[in-house]
């Protein structure tokens, strides 16, 4: 077990590598003079070779990157040339806000997208799952922000039972977390019902059914246990699904997190903060993916023997 | 036999496929954006781009038949025009992803060695950017617009490809079949032809249908975080973007390009999940 | 007039003007204490400190923190602030006496040794402040003593008073710039009704009430500005009572407002003119004929009608007519709105139509690249869109590029812009002419000295706007003003959309605002919540 955990750790390390290194390439695909643009009115010959030198610039490509990862592991992210803030200070304004949302949403869509999945493969072909299944489809379809004005538009204006935008307490969370979770429960609810009713028809299920257990406990323990390692696989690729999502939905609710930072960073053009910002979340999506990646392990002895 | 077979398996394919009732839907949809994107200038009643003031908001009615935006432009014709950038990034994204896709899994099946390595940590490093992520990250450093929209896009799509392709490479390399053939003298070239390309054609078939809903999808977001199409091209995120301000006056104008871009991703995902059941149910669990 | 005369003249202005002014005026109603007043405005400041910031975001939070020696009223009028009284001792030099007891939010006494401080920060700063620009011939204070400071002028500078009332030139506590750096920036500290709490990027800036001011101590406990940038959840936050008021509220949605008592619009025009700039040192818009022929290419009406739907009047010139020297150049008799005229012209100017209805010449099409931000003025996007949408009826193509107000901003200022097209928005703080068209077409004022971001060179425009600049009468002035807005009518390098009504909305509980002609002026010291 340990093995696995200490190998799995390893791997990940070149691909956090690769991660920054990607991240720091974006920069460098900024047409020549846009130092001097970020820069603008205050463009002092001075201040364009100290930005140039902290861009590194000039320098081959490995140097930089290799600063780049050395500034990185020390925390140090720059500043904003907006705000002039160092990086660490907005993103540590902004990541909790993302976090909520995000957790929230995974929560929604776990229990939700889950039940629904059992209750469709429990009573395959009823009312419930023909609806749920066109449900789940209109769910992958729809496009997460116009998803959220529909809900504003209903819940908001036509009926004022919830906020519009913004922050504040948890009847602002409600619509936000709903919609951002709708992508992924249909996903969820899809892979549920085909994991479990994959389960379900295994023969040591129907030897437990012609045993006589109630159905109800047969699913619980047996089909869904087994059915664990896909779902929580599927939640692990959801988490990413979620932060690509939620910069869409913080625009639309206009809630203050990394999602709604990054846009406005690209809209000013000012690269440092954005390169942190993207930096910020794709690390956590790997970090997160290592996550479902152990606890897969822990969950099936037989991956971490063999895997 | 070989020649027999493919015509079978297509033969075998629309059965199935015939029986499925939401992957005639799919089909019909698919079908339907692809005449409007082609037929635009014919089908839409009035000029995207042409504004009249005074006729702003105006609700559905006989002159405009899915209303008027905030600029008096008609919606129906800018929905109309808009699948043209919908399918034109898409189609355009899925050929880069597939051609940088194929390119680079031949290489590194083929190759092997340093090079394999090399490419599947780049897909890994790839595939752990969460979706909307790397296309913001291109598009932020390229400019908005939708060429580098599409390049954003096609190379999101890539490392899946270049996953599929690699596999089947080095599926084929060991498979009899093929060792058979190369005994006979045919190039590594011939092999990659008429085996490699024929085992995962059905694979990539399924995947670039279902790709393509993303793609759509993503178009829509950069769009309408302003990354995308600049006005006054018709993008439907770009219309919903607008539509924004005027949610309690005039909901139509949000809501409804929201509808095409659900409809047409609908198209596609159903469209992709009948072709997988029909072509070869196993496939479910790759793609 | 004699030196003599003209000090006594403004000592009696002051003098005359201080019980109107100093005075509450309007009815007596039993004001209320306490409460928070919560604003929401689409952006965010960049920085708290005019050094660094003289846009709306950002001044519509220091003008209540940060104290100029001078201030205007609604009317336009000037009244005493921090300085209670002044006297002319030479066409370049002007003693103020200061206010005695006054502190800053730090408990740093104001004296003139800080209005010295200020003045030296921002015009001898390295790199000088932001407002710098805008301030004219301004070139220092000089201290006499702890209550008295000389203000000086590099020559005679005829709108000098009105310089000194503009909101940017508060002064600020020297303890808490040397003590906090560039943290200063965010949390600044000055003289005024109200202090700084805090400051969440993007989110919100809190206030709190100044318990030491000199003057009417404020009525409101807190307030607090919100960023929202849609224009949409801005009037629902109104209508749920998330926000008390709304700044840049949405035009479509006044008519339905003002018919429901539990909504007040506060709305005065004022001094901000939202134009199309041309950027004349590029082809083809250094062709008078070209530009002329875009003129006439714009509905000016239908946008106003349709877009701005009663938000705002339409322009009359390059200035607003609360400004004085102001005149009117009848742009409707001199570019009416006229397809055929404009397609003529160019025609004229030697272009035809290309194959997809473009006009080209010698094998360039013409084509326009645009600068642009959105939500920075009403509508300015959707105004962008509408004359894009009107040069293509005449054959002239328009690439628009959006991009965030701060980067707009930023590029307008560089010298190094390139695009042929800009959308802006001018407001002559300090209702003088001489703001205006100094900064905006004087040829030695280009970008980053000044504002002239067309790029436009006129000999004579020049000497006329520095001649009166350097007068001290008033009449020459607006004679040689009028004479410039003369010729800038046959050269325009603008297409002046509109005027703003500066319109605030509030809900009915909100009372004592008034909302001033000036956009960055909003004034909350006398700001009551009735509950």
């Amino acid at each position: 077990m340990l093995t696995f955990i200490a190998r799995r750790l390893v791997l990940a390390v070149p691909v956090l590598l690769g991660v920054v290194f990607v991240v720091m390439l974006t920069v460098e695909l900024i047409p020549g003079d846009a130092v001097a643009l970020m820069l603008g009115e205050h463009a002092t010959p001075e201040a364009v070779a100290r930005l140039r030198d902290y861009l590194g610039l000039d320098k081959p490509l490995l140097v930089r990157y290799v600063g780049y990862v050395g500034r990185v592991a020390r925390g140090d992210l720059g500043r904003s040339i907006q705000q002039n803030r160092p990086v660490v200070d907005e993103l540590a304004d902004a990541w909790p806000a993302t976090l909520e949302l995000t957790c929230a949403a995974l929560v929604i869509s776990a229990l939700a997208g889950v039940a629904a999945g059992v209750v469709s493969a429990v009573w395959p072909n009823s009312l419930f799952d023909g609806v749920a299944r066109v449900g789940s489809l209109f769910g992958l379809s729809m496009p997460v922000f116009w998803t959220g004005l529909v809900l504003i538009v209903v819940f908001a204006l036509w009926l004022p039972w919830l906020p519009v935008g913004g922050m504040g307490s948890l009847p602002h969370l409600v619509l936000p977390a709903v919609t951002l979770a709708l992508p992924s429960l249909a996903m969820v609810a899809r892979m549920t019902r085909s994991s479990v009713l994959e389960v379900l028809r295994e023969d040591y299920v129907r030897t437990a059914r012609a045993k006589g257990v109630a159905e109800r406990l047969v699913v619980a323990k047996h089909a869904l246990r087994n059915a664990a390692i896909p779902i929580l696989t599927l939640l692990g690729l959801q988490a990413g699904q979620l932060m690509g999502g939620a910069v869409l939905t913080e625009t639309v609710f206009s809630w203050p997190g990394l999602g709604r930072l990054m846009v406005k960073a690209i809209f000013a053009r000012d690269y440092v903060l954005l390169q942190g910002a993207v930096l910020v979340f794709a690390l956590a999506f790997v970090l997160i993916n290592l996550a479902v990646d152990l606890a897969y392990g822990v969950l099936d002895p037989r991956i971490a023997h063999h895997g | 036999m070989a020649a027999e077979a493919p015509a079978t398996l297509a033969a075998d394919t629309w059965q199935r496929f015939r029986r499925n009732r939401l992957a005639l839907i799919g089909l019909v949809v698919v079908a339907l954006l692809a005449v409007a994107a082609v037929g635009a200038p014919w089908l839409a009643p009035a000029d995207p781009a042409r504004q009249s003031l005074i006729e702003k908001r105006a609700r559905p009615s006989e002159k405009f038949l899915l209303g008027a935006d905030e600029f008096g432009r008609d919606i129906l014709s800018r929905i109309i025009y808009g699948s043209r950038v919908a399918l034109l990034v898409g189609l355009l994204s899925v050929a880069i992803a597939l051609g940088l896709g194929l390119a680079l899994g031949c290489l590194a099946g083929f190759a092997g060695g340093w090079l394999d390595v090399v490419i599947m940590r780049g897909v890994e490093i790839l595939l752990a950017f969460p979706y909307l992520l790397l296309a913001i990250a291109v598009v932020s450093a390229l400019g908005p617009g939708v060429l580098n929209t599409t390049i954003a896009v096609g190379i999101w799509g890539t490392p899946t490809v270049t996953r599929l392709v690699r596999g089947a490479v080095l599926a084929a390399r060991d498979s009899e079949y093929v060792r058979a053939a190369q005994a006979l003298g045919a190039t590594p070239a011939r092999v990659l032809t008429r085996h490699v390309l024929r085992n995962i054609l059905p694979t990539v078939i399924v995947y670039s249908t279902l790709f393509m809903a993303n793609a759509i999808l993503v178009e829509a977001a950069l769009s309408f975080l302003g990354l995308g199409v600049p006005p006054p091209t018709p993008s439907w995120g770009l219309m919903v973007s607008s539509g924004r301000d005027f949610l309690l006056v005039a909901p139509h104008i949000a809501t409804i390009p929201g509808l095409a871009i659900m409809v047409a991703v609908l198209g596609f995902n159903l469209l992709g999940d009948g072709l997988r059941d029909a072509l070869d149910p196993r496939l479910r669990g790759q793609v | 007039m004699t030196r003599a005369r003209l000090a006594f003249g403004m000592v009696l202005a002051v003098v005359l003007a201080a019980p109107i002014l100093l005075g509450p005026g309007g009815p007596a109603e039993a004001q209320k204490r306490g409460g928070t007043l919560t604003i929401v405005r689409p952006t965010d400041p960049v920085s708290l400190d005019p050094q660094l910031e003289t846009t709306a975001p950002g001044a519509w939070v220091y003008f209540n923190m940060l104290e100029p020696l001078l201030t205007m009223d609604e009317k336009m009028q000037i009244r005493p602030a921090l300085a209670t009284g002044y006297e002319v001792l030479s066409p370049t030099k002007v003693r103020f006496k200061l206010r005695p007891g006054v502190k800053f939010h730090d408990g740093t006494p104001l004296n003139a040794a800080a209005v010295k401080f200020t003045f030296d920060r921002a015009l001898r700063g390295n790199p000088p402040a932001r407002w710098a620009s805008l301030a004219g011939s301004l070139s220092g204070a000089e201290v006499v003593d702890d209550l008295t400071v000389d203000v000086t002028t590099r020559e005679p500078y005829g709108p000098i008073l009105r310089t000194l009332a503009m909101y940017c030139t508060g002064i600020v506590s020297p303890t808490a710039v040397q003590k906090m750096g560039e943290g200063f920036s965010r949390a600044p500290v000055g003289t005024g009704p109200f202090k700084f709490v805090e400051w969440k990027t993007n989110t919100h800036v809190i206030l709190e009430r100044n318990p030491d001011y000199w003057g009417d101590k404020a009525l409101l406990d807190r307030v607090v500005f919100k960023v929202v940038p849609e224009e949409g959840a801005r009037m629902i936050a109104l209508q749920t009572g998330d926000a008390d008021m709304v700044l840049l509220p949405a035009p479509a949605q006044l008519p339905a407002l003002s018919r429901d008592p539990k909504y007040v619009i506060h709305e005065v025009v004022g001094g901000r003119v939202v134009f199309a700039g041309m950027n004349a040192a590029t082809p083809p818009l250094d062709d008078v004929r070209v530009r002329t022929a875009l003129l006439y290419a714009v509905d000016r009406k239908a946008i106003l009608d349709n877009i701005l739907e009663g938000s705002a009047v339409p322009a009359r010139g390059v200035l607003a007519p609360s400004v004085f020297g102001f005149k009117d150049m009848q742009l409707d008799r001199l570019y009416p709105f006229d397809r055929a005229k404009a397609k003529a012209l160019l025609a004229q100017a030697g272009w035809t139509p290309g194959p997809d209805g473009i006009l080209q010449k010698g094998g360039q099409r013409l084509s326009l690249s645009w600068l642009a931000a959105r939500g920075r003025y009403p509508k300015d996007g959707e105004i962008t869109e509408a004359i894009q949408a009107m040069f293509k009826e005449v054959g002239v193509e328009a690439k628009v590029q959006f991009l965030e107000w701060a980067t707009v901003f930023t590029q307008f200022r560089s010298a190094s812009f390139n695009h042929q097209m800009f959308t802006l928005g001018w407001v002559t703080s300090n209702a003088d002419a001489d703001y205006s068209l100094y900064a905006l077409f004087h040829s030695k004022q280009v970008p980053p000295t000044g504002w002239n971001t067309s790029r436009y060179a006129n000999p004579k425009v020049d000497a006329l706007v520095e001649q009166a600049r350097r007068s001290m009468n008033q009449a020459e002035r607006e004679k040689l003003y009028g004479e410039t807005q003369d010729i800038l009518a046959k050269e325009m390098v603008w297409i002046p959309v509109y005027n703003t009504k500066e319109i605030v909305v509030t809900r009915a509980n909100v009372k004592g605002f008034t909302v001033h002609p000036v956009e960055y002026n909003l004034w909350l010291g006398k700001t009551w919540l009735d509950k």
